[in-house]
């Protein structure tokens, strides 16, 4: 249980107490009537193999308030596509699942591309993207969902809180995004921890106090794959295709929303999912290719909002971000401590010499190409583009599911 | 024994001379067939290419033609659908032209009556086409303007009137290709008819008490002028 601290310019929803299931899953039915949730579940077939996505199926068949699961299945053939459909049969309400290697989706992104919008590459963002405009085509859903499906320690009360915030309407937020402590015998979630906080903080030292950053360091954990949004969001936030995604949308959200309709909620006391390899020495590969995007992500947005930035500003950046991490670093040490965790801070700190080498490389390409936006175009631009291409995608997505 | 043999070969020589007069026009149904094929198949490389550079693709997303043909559940480029469509038209010509140069009576009647068509089934096309875009536009200016005048149904509206222009442009085409046009138009005048009736009778019965009032006002009015003009 944490405490009831109200971190920032966001609302934070803590687990105070013992919240009951039932309670939140009754109240979920009841408000979903008349704001329908949809759940997007972006998947590789290689999840439908793996510990969690049997699991996140046996959970997600007794929750009763959703209105439909649309899954975007990648990295798919047409037959593990078919076998997908079938391991996601015991879901009794509506379930379509997009199959992202299909004929008739890469046609809808040939028709975007030719008309000259950029879909992006392949990846969590367009399928995210993708599923969203799908949502939005068939209007049946006010709210949409958002988890990964590679959670091993998936339970329904994760989902139940992730919605509640944005389906009930007294509350009155529009985006909702989950936070989690990632420990296990030891921390995990080193970019979050040693890379995001320590970045934004000394970003703030160098440009002064910023609203963007104060809204970015208002999140415990700004890289949780989890939120709700009202479905008009999808509408108008561009989504990252890149590592960048996470960042990018919250930028998304500051831009087009108050921070006072945005908060964060305690999703799970514990949880679990695949870790990424570092790979330091490549930085398009790994936790550095993330790294890298990120921060691109950062000085693009602040860039979009005014700031400045110069080779200068980037050399005392590398210094003071290594100072903060290094003290970040001091800090978990006497967490692990006290609660009797590993901790190797050998690793920690060649971690935190990896990030600074990624900020460098973000801040070369920021400052060779200050307008490359990996940012895949809204659902509203996309209709005043092509008209007709919301149909085309439910019209894909309905026969692939026939 | 020579008579035996001269039965025999009597027809077969009877067969052979018949061939002999036959080969010619298969010879010519062939090189035409196959001249029809290349000519079809350069036709279309041109046609894909031209579509291409002005962009017919882009022009068909907009317009609305793509989202009929996903519709339909076909899923190439309109481009290609296009190219396709001009590549068998051709290749039935080709066909139809070679068959004829077989010189059969029956084969004859046949390619005449598909050439007499033709016209017909692209008057007919060009009819779906240019009907489906004006009735896009139209339906999106409906919506416009019922969205601007705050009218509570707009879409319904717009929908309705797109519906309507979707049937009289069918019912056009139909008629068009000579499908049992008797049907057509009577199934056709019974249905717009019977929903302008509907159309009529509806604002009639709900503008019985309007138009009472105004009768009423205009009465009264006059009423007055006639107090006035005794004064």
């Amino acid at each position: 249980m944490g405490d009831f601290y109200q971190t920032g310019v966001i609302t934070t929803l803590h687990n105070l107490g013992k919240p009951s299931l039932e309670r939140l899953e009754t109240e979920l039915r009841h408000y979903s009537s008349a704001r329908p949730v949809a759940l997007v579940l972006p998947a590789l077939y290689s999840e439908f193999e793996g510990p969690a996505m049997p699991k996140i199926i046996e959970e997600l068949s007794k929750v009763k308030y959703l209105q439909q699961i649309v899954l975007v299945l990648g990295k798919a053939s047409d037959k593990e596509f078919k076998k997908a459909r079938e391991l996601m049969s015991p879901v009794p309400y509506e379930v379509k699942i997009i199959h992202n290697e299909g004929k008739r989706i890469h046609e809808i992104y040939d028709t975007v591309r030719r008309n000259g919008l950029d879909p992006g590459q392949d990846g969590k963002g367009r399928s995210a993207w993708l599923a969203y405009g799908y949502v939005i085509a068939e209007g049946k859903a006010d709210v949409i969902a958002l988890h990964d499906c590679d959670i091993v320690t998936y339970s329904r009360e994760l989902l139940a809180r992730l919605c509640y915030p944005v389906v009930n309407p007294n509350l009155d937020f529009v985006f909702c995004k989950g936070f989690y402590s990632r420990v296990t015998d030891r921390m995990h979630g080193r970019v979050t921890r040693l890379l995001v906080t320590p970045l934004v903080r000394s970003i703030q030292i160098l440009q002064g106090e910023h609203r963007f950053l104060k809204f970015l360091d208002s999140f415990r954990y700004p890289l949780a794959g989890e939120f709700c949004m009202i479905t008009d969001m999808a509408r108008v936030n561009r989504i990252p295709w890149d590592w960048g995604l996470e960042v990018g949308s919250l930028a998304e959200v500051y831009r087009n929303y108050s921070p006072r309709r945005v908060c964060q909620v305690d999703i799970a006391a514990t949880y679990e999912h695949k870790h990424q390899a570092l790979s330091a020495d490549d930085p398009e590969k790994g936790l550095m290719k993330m790294t890298v995007d990120i921060c691109k992500s950062i000085f693009r947005t602040l860039a979009s909002e005014g700031a400045a930035f110069s080779d200068g500003f980037f050399k005392s950046l590398a210094v003071t971000y290594l100072r903060n991490a290094e003290d970040t670093i001091m800090k978990y040490e006497a967490d692990a401590a006290i609660n009797g965790l590993i901790f190797d801070r050998h690793e920690e700190a060649k971690a935190v010499e990896a990030f600074t080498r990624a900020i460098g490389v973000a801040a070369k390409a920021f400052m060779d190409d200050p307008m490359g936006t990996p940012l895949i175009p809204n659902w509203s631009r996309v209709t005043s583009a092509i008209p007709g291409i919301l149909d085309m995608l439910k019209k894909a997505v309905d026969e692939d599911n026939r | 024994m020579d008579d035996f043999l001269q039965l025999i070969l009597e027809p077969m020589k009877e067969v052979f001379s018949k061939f002999k007069e036959f080969a010619p026009n298969i010879l010519a149904t062939m090189t035409i067939l196959l001249v029809g094929i290349l000519f079809a198949r350069i036709m279309k490389a041109v046609l894909l290419r031209f579509l291409r550079a002005i962009k017919f693709d882009s022009w068909s997303d907009r317009m609305g033609l793509t989202v009929v043909m996903r519709k339909g559940d076909l899923w190439a480029k309109p481009s290609v659908a296009v190219g396709s469509i001009v590549f068998w038209l051709l290749l039935i010509i080709s066909l139809l032209t070679g068959l004829s140069a077989l010189k059969i009576h029956a084969i004859d009647n046949l390619v005449a009556q598909f050439f007499l068509y033709l016209p017909r089934a692209f008057s007919a096309v060009l009819i779906l086409v240019f009907g489906y875009i004006i009735a896009g536009f139209i339906g999106r200016a409906v919506l416009i303007t019922a969205v601007n005048s705050g009218y509570h149904y707009a879409k319904l509206l717009a929908e309705a009137v797109r519906l309507l222009l979707t049937v009289l442009i069918l019912a056009m085409a139909l008629e068009q290709l000579q499908v049992a046009p008797g049907i057509v138009v009577a199934a056709f005048s019974i249905i717009f008819g019977g929903i302008v009736l509907a159309l009529a009778v509806s604002f009639g019965v709900g503008g019985i008490d309007a138009a009472r009032r105004m009768i009423e006002k205009e009465e009264e009015r006059k009423e007055v002028k006639k107090d006035i003009e005794h004064m």
